[in-house]
């Protein structure tokens, strides 16, 4: 192919995902207008006067704690996801019979359930036990069971890469079954693990319903449930807005570039298989 | 006993253990409430019946109300629509953009890879981002369409009950393009390419190619991503609550909304149960159907 077609191809391709990617711009744009530049017709998409109201907006809308506490539900989402499903991502990678099939068949049924409709059934099973009593748990054990078959899909996918020999010859050496798990299967799949925990730990820093149907204290509440007080039918303040967001997904797009390429190769190994 | 710790240390027992464990969370996070929600759609459920599972048995009567709301037939052609329209659209962008970045130029995989920048953000913050950009008034969308000349004047996207679930579709097929590109483009990268080839020898152009070589080898890919972005289109609660909550007045309501609003707004958790139960129905038809045709691409 010749070089002139080629750079076409990429120009037109940068264009292609910058307009894909423009509503991203757009969102730090707006947080750095000012409500002046903001509220004028035409819009000016290139930012007039820069106004900083990160601060702001940050400690305004009280978003340390909301931050604090995503943090901390996603972080315990993690942990059990991992710990969890780990174990039985390698059990299912490692046999081919019908029962194996049957429980990969379970794990995509429970995949597939929206969570605005499981709320109800947890919302009133929860407070039956009494777990609303520490909503944030409550909200841990729901989302758990969202992306767990999740994790379970995708980690399977990469833990099947490991040769099964290896094990064995572990296992000649003397190492128990679970000897070989931890100190060989482990170690060899710590990168598909790490991304696909980070996968979910993302969904869940960004889970919405469960926490807003779960929690009723503010002060336990999620950076979701805050970012939705601009949210009512009579929004006005984009520029807050768009702050709040903007602080809320920095985090997460520079996590994503770091990570971008074997977020790929991991998605794609799991996701058709 | 330690024989059985032995058993465990070293036979299946650890193995089964292991399986048994997720399973049992998925058990009982996962499908028992699936289940108590098949109970309580044909309960009687208030206030003084909510801390107790045995309440009473009133048959399909919930169904019956639910069904003779006027709404619920709304509802359930906004799903519909909703569904089909997100689905076609994202499809359609998700091939073309997958077999635009699979030709051979520098920084291809790199582009192609930041379209994930879309998938990995919370659905509400994309759908705040959407409710700026489709403003009426100060909305950089009716900017641009009008500059285009495609519109005159502005268009209330959030508050004309006439677009208003089409914001939704727009926001939701933003949402939904890179994941179905990613795995079109597996799909594609498949496709072996003495196929093409053959076919260029046997005379095929490039239009001829995609309709006799690619579409065809790519069946079970297609069946694959069509029921999964089916099945997370009616999963999609975050955009609604974000861009229209379902108005105005239900005009761009949509099953998976409609039924936490009964249960968590209204109050009429029976009612709630019973759209979920609709619903689920058909989430788990629609997953039956990835399966078959994960099957189909295992074997062909």
């Amino acid at each position: 192919m010749s070089v002139m077609k080629r750079r076409l191809l990429l120009g037109f391709g940068l264009v292609i995902t910058g307009i894909y990617l423009f509503p991203l711009y757009w969102m730090y744009v707006s947080a750095l207008k000012s409500s002046r530049d903001l509220f004028t017709y035409p819009p000016r998409f290139l930012p007039h006067h820069l106004v900083w109201n990160v601060g702001r907006v940050f400690v305004q809308h009280e978003m340390a704690t909301y931050l604090t506490n995503s943090l901390l539900i996603a972080a315990g989402v993690t942990i059990i996801c991992v710990v969890l499903g780990t174990g039985c991502a390698r059990v299912l990678a490692r046999y081919r019979n019908r029962w194996v099939d049957v429980a990969l068949f379970a794990v995509l049924m429970m995949q597939v359930l929206p969570s605005s409709l499981m709320v109800t059934p947890l919302f009133v099973g929860f407070s039956e036990v009494g777990l609303l009593q520490s909503p944030r748990l409550a909200v841990i054990l729901a989302q758990v069971a969202k992306v767990m078959p999740f994790y379970i899909v995708l980690t399977r996918a990469s833990l099947g890469q490991i040769p099964q020999e290896l094990e064995h010859a572990a296992m000649v050496d003397g190492a128990s079954r679970i000897g070989a798990f931890f100190r060989i299967v482990l170690p060899l799949a710590r990168n598909g693990i790490l991304v696909t925990g980070i996968l979910v730990f993302l969904q869940s820093f960004g889970e919405y319903v469960y926490a807003r149907s779960m929690i009723s204290e503010d002060d336990l509440q999620t950076a979701t449930v805050g970012l939705s007080a601009f949210l009512g039918p009579n929004t006005s303040d984009w520029n807050g807005m768009m702050t709040y967001s903007a602080i809320y997904v920095t985090p997460i797009l520079l996590l994503f570039v770091l990570l971008q390429r074997r977020i790929v190769s991991g998605l794609t190994a799991g996701a058709l298989k | 006993m330690s024989r059985m710790i032995a058993r465990f240390r070293d036979g299946r027992s650890f193995d089964v253990t292991l399986v048994t464990l997720a399973l049992a969370y998925l058990f009982v996070f996962a499908a028992l409430p699936m289940l108590y929600t098949i109970l309580m759609s044909v309960q009687k459920i208030d206030m003084f019946t909510l801390g107790t599972l045995a309440r009473p048995f009133v048959g399909l009567r919930n169904y019956i109300h639910v069904l003779s709301m006027p709404v619920a037939w709304r509802v359930a052609e906004n799903t519909a629509i909703f569904v089909i329209l997100s689905v076609v659209f994202q499809l359609v962008i998700g091939l073309a953009l997958a077999i635009y970045f699979r030709q051979d130029f520098p920084g291809a995989a790199t582009l192609r890879g930041l379209f994930l920048a879309g998938w990995v953000m919370p659905a509400l913050v994309v759908g705040a981002i959407w409710r700026w950009l489709l403003a009426g008034d100060f909305g950089v969308v009716n900017y641009l369409l009008g500059a285009l000349g495609l519109i005159k004047g502005h268009i209330f996207w959030i508050a004309d009950p006439h677009v208003a679930l089409y914001s939704l579709v727009i926001a939701n097929v933003w949402l939904g393009i890179p994941f179905n590109m990613l795995l079109l483009a597996v799909g594609l990268a498949a496709i072996p390419g003495d196929v093409y080839e053959a076919a260029a020898l046997d005379g095929a152009g490039p239009i001829q190619r995609f309709l006799c070589v690619t579409l065809p080898m790519m069946r079970a890919t297609l069946g694959a991503v069509l029921s999964l972005s089916i099945i997370f289109t009616l999963q999609q609660y975050d955009l609604v609550a974000a861009l229209t909550q379902g108005g105005p007045s239900n005009a761009s309501n949509v099953a998976q909304y409609w039924s936490w609003q009964l249960s968590f707004e209204t109050y009429d958790i029976a009612g709630g149960s019973v759209v979920a139960v609709f619903m689920i129905l058909v989430v788990i038809l629609v997953a039956l159907l990835y399966v078959r045709s994960t099957r189909l691409e295992q074997s062909a």
